[in-house]
């Protein structure tokens, strides 16, 4: 098959739009996966505390 | 599974890197890739041609001063910028830029056909003191071009180099590039006729800045300027404005 | 600076800085007359000054021992007052082009000062100069601060940060006397180029490698939004910089892009160097330095997640809406189009968040100019993200595109979101890094306050009225059909608004400069001396979470 202009648009088009679904899904997922729920907590109030020294 | 999946690349630093490439990648790779396909699509211009060393050496000076930053050089599909400006610009007339000039802000008018619009002697006034030609004008006087001889010595190097990234040059055009640019601004003189030979017979040979004793920077910038829009006429058959070429001659 | 380097690692740095004068002598000797000469000299005088620097105190005392036990803070403090040595220069320049818009003759007749060479010494100082040595320094402390580790490298922030100074002086430098590659944010030459890559490099891999040091469990997202900004900007900045030189001995070189592919590869470089150096990077200020100063953690941290990879995804795209109507192939267009009206739902999820976390501290915004900077500047990037969703549009852009208005876009974003977002950063950062209680004048953060934003709605209001009549003034016709206006009639109609327009930038400028000083007497402050909480190591470890094996 020619790999032509037009092919090439549609092909960019369709996948892109694939790609884009596929990735804000997986992003979703992970947003919301109960089990993280404790990290992001605790990522969210750790820049508060004490930051004076490197941890050992 | 998505969340194992980040768990891991999140462990390793070099993981996160690669999922913002892979997010970052896509939009650019589906815009640009398929561009370069784009001659199946677009109109040709068999008359096209290249820019003149002296053509050439203007627009490096055009690009070294800056001139984009306020001046473009694309004339949008809208009818007022035709009716201003003339015929909308088509990709073709830009396939020997490197870089292309189209601009983005317009604090001085386009200048996409300015070519053949004025006299050389009326550019070379606006040049050094635009404010004597357009007391209006905000535009900087650019009076020390025609101070300074330029720079022909590499001229060859330059065609060169453009021709390494496919401008298609000839090794007579390289060999004599000074030649032609000398000749190109000088009228009269023995090597005039090589420009013509070399790049067509349109080609405008003149004493740009009015001094045919020694070639200045303002030479080729003039030369550069008068050619802008002419290189090909495709344009004119693409549009409904019923505007022609401008002919110097006429 | 030096005093924390041991011996060895002070003689790698002679070595580096004596490869770096050969390289400056080999250019000057390449370049002879052609300008890459002068370029070379000033490399030469950078790497000489800093070597002579360096073997003058080399025998000074090593290091103690336990050096990894604190912060390493020295190049985040010389940092953060390049920035603003860069800040003062960056918004002169701007004033001075601005005031040659108005009064054209201010250019003296000179070649160096004409508006077209100035212009990118002003976008570049601000842009680079300003906004790029105040990401890396709020970077390297912040980077320190959410993985509770020292930064992984002693010799390589100061290369990073020296380096990218280099790199800003041969841009701004190469500009005055005629060195440009006209690429838009991206004018400086293929050495400069080249020499910039190096040192992004090493500031990824020490990025990355002090995250992998990190003793929390997750990387705080304030780090992800300044991975994206170093690792887009890199791919950005090799895409749209391959050229060829004229030859070795030549400043000058040709991009191997033509025409059309040009225009599409520039903007996207354009569009996504605002994403990712005006945005990115600074968002990851915000999301550290506004909820410190608020003392509240941020209102949501899931949808900083979901912003983000909607930033990073959505942002690539747009950059052809700086082409509408051009000779771009239409589908490209429409689909910039899209994306950039799309861009505006992370956008203002972004926004949203840093406001709705001072939610229960209005209080201090008002008592706190410095947590107000930060409050104004997400107002700000609300607004410009907003703006330019709306542009992107393309019977808007039909209209705006070529005009003031865009100038006035870029200045609502840079001003308002970046500038502000970095000044209450800095004041933030400052009195905690060097260790004083507060800011000298809590008077003249004040001040700063207001001067900044007064300039800059005086800027934005004049470049919207100036873009907006200039629009309108190139369509209108008459009654039998004619262009009513000429390009002249429409330029006159500019100068009171370009004369609004310098004196705003210039009120913007006297209060970075009021900042400097501030900044500076801060800095000669006594530090706190009490046997505080600044001396007891912060021992706790994270609940239930085994210590990373790389230690």
């Amino acid at each position: 098959m020619e790999i032509t202009h037009d092919t090439l648009v549609a092909f960019s088009k369709s996948w892109g739009l694939f790609y884009l679904i596929a990735f804000a899904i997986g992003v979703a997922i992970y947003t919301f996966w109960p089990s993280n729920r404790r990290r992001f907590h605790r990522a969210k109030h750790s820049i508060l505390d004490q930051d004076d020294k490197p941890w050992r | 599974m998505s969340e194992l999946f980040h768990r891991k690349i999140e462990r390793t630093a070099i993981g996160f890197v690669v999922a913002i490439i892979a997010a970052a990648s896509v939009g650019g790779i589906v815009e640009i890739a398929p561009l370069f396909t784009i001659p199946d699509t677009v109109e040709e211009a068999p008359d096209m041609r290249l820019y003149t060393p002296l053509e050439l050496a203007g627009r490096d000076i055009y690009v070294r001063e800056g001139c984009y930053a306020c001046h473009s050089q694309m004339i949008r599909t809208l009818s007022d910028e035709v009716e201003r400006y003339g015929p909308y610009s088509l990709a073709v007339e830009s396939k020997y830029d490197h870089p292309m000039l189209w601009g983005s802000k317009r604090t001085g008018p386009d200048l996409a056909r300015v070519g053949g619009k004025y006299s050389d002697f009326w550019h070379v006034a606006h040049l050094s003191n635009p404010r004597d030609v357009v007391p209006e004008s905000n535009m900087p006087a650019y009076a020390f071009l025609a101070r300074t001889p330029l720079r022909m010595d590499d001229l060859g190097l330059r065609l060169a180099a453009l021709r390494a990234v496919g401008v298609p040059y000839t090794d007579d055009m390289i060999e004599n590039a000074a030649a032609d640019a000398y000749g190109q601004a000088t009228p009269d003189s023995s090597y005039s006729e090589g420009v013509t030979g070399r790049y067509g017979e349109k080609t405008q040979i003149s004493a740009f800045d009015g001094v045919t004793t020694n070639v200045t920077e303002m030479d080729a910038l003039v030369a550069y300027l008068q050619v802008l829009g002419r290189l090909t006429d495709v344009a004119y058959g693409r549009t409904a404005a019923s505007e022609q070429a401008p002919d110097p001659d006429q | 600076m030096i005093a924390q380097l041991t011996s060895s690692e002070r003689q790698y740095s002679a070595v580096i800085l004596i490869l770096l004068l050969m390289a400056g002598i080999a250019m000057a000797a390449l370049g002879k007359a052609d300008a890459l000469g002068v370029q070379g000299v000033i490399v030469l005088l950078y790497s000489g000054v800093l070597l002579a620097f360096v073997l003058s105190s080399i025998d000074k005392p090593e290091p103690s021992e336990d050096r990894q036990a604190n912060y390493y803070d020295d190049p985040i403090k010389v940092g953060i007052v390049l920035s603003m040595v860069w800040a003062v220069f960056g918004m002169f320049m701007g004033v001075w082009v601005a005031a040659q818009l108005a009064w054209p003759n201010l250019a003296f007749d000179a070649a160096w000062s004409t508006f077209g060479r100035m212009r990118p010494a002003h976008t570049t100082g601000v842009i680079f100069g300003f906004g790029g040595n105040a990401l890396i320094a709020t970077s390297f402390h912040v980077v320190q601060r959410t993985s509770r580790t020292r930064l992984a490298g002693q010799l390589s922030p100061w290369f990073v940060l020296m380096g990218y100074n280099l790199f800003c002086l041969l841009a701004v430098s190469g500009y005055f006397i005629g060195i440009t590659q006209s690429k838009e944010y991206a004018e400086a030459e293929w050495y400069a180029d080249l020499w910039l890559v190096i040192v992004w490099v090493t500031y990824l891999v020490l990025y990355i490698r002090t995250l992998a040091r990190r003793k929390e469990p997750h990387i705080y997202v304030a780090n992800w939004y300044f991975m994206a900004f170093i690792v887009v900007v890199a791919m950005l900045h090799i895409v749209n910089n391959l050229a060829v030189p004229v030859s070795w001995g030549h400043a000058k070189s040709y991009t191997i892009w033509p025409g059309v592919q040009d225009a599409m590869v520039q903007w996207w470089y354009g569009h996504n160097a605002v994403a990712f150096f005006l945005t990115a990077g600074f968002l990851g200020m915000m999301y550290y330095y506004l909820p410190k100063r608020a003392g509240r953690p941020i209102f949501s941290y899931r949808l900083s997640i979901l912003s983000f990879w909607g930033i990073t995804f959505f942002y690539m795209w747009a950059g052809s809406h700086h082409l509408h109507y051009t000779a771009l192939p239409h589908w490209v267009q429409n689909l910039g189009m899209t994306f950039s009206v799309m861009l505006l739902v992370p956008s203002w999820a972004s926004a949203g968040n840093a406001l709705l976390t001072l939610n229960g501290a209005w209080h201090k915004v008002r008592d706190d100019a410095t947590l107000r900077f930060m409050m104004v500047a997400a107002v700000f990037y609300g607004l410009s993200t907003f703006e330019g969703s709306f542009l992107a549009i393309r019977p808007v852009n039909s209209l705006s595109h070529y005009t003031d208005w865009t100038v006035g876009h870029v200045h609502a974003g840079a001003l308002g979101w970046v500038a502000l977002i970095t000044f209450g950063s800095l004041y933030t950062l400052v009195p905690a890094l060097w260790k004083r209680e507060r800011m000298y004048s809590a008077a003249l953060v004040e001040v700063h306050f207001w001067l900044a934003l007064a300039g800059t709605l005086i800027y934005v209001f004049a470049m919207w009225n100036s873009g907006i009549i200039q629009g309108l003034m190139w369509r209108t016709y008459t009654e039998d059909n004619a262009l009513a206006y000429s390009f002249v009639d429409s330029l006159l109609a500019m100068y009171p608004y370009y004369i609004a327009r310098a004196f705003g930038g210039l009120l913007f400028l006297l209060g970075t400069i009021v900042g400097c000083y501030n900044i500076w007497m801060t800095v000669r402050m006594a530090p706190v001396t009490a046997q505080d909480h600044a001396d007891l190591p912060d021992r706790r470890a994270a609940p239930g979470i085994a210590p990373s094996p790389a230690e």
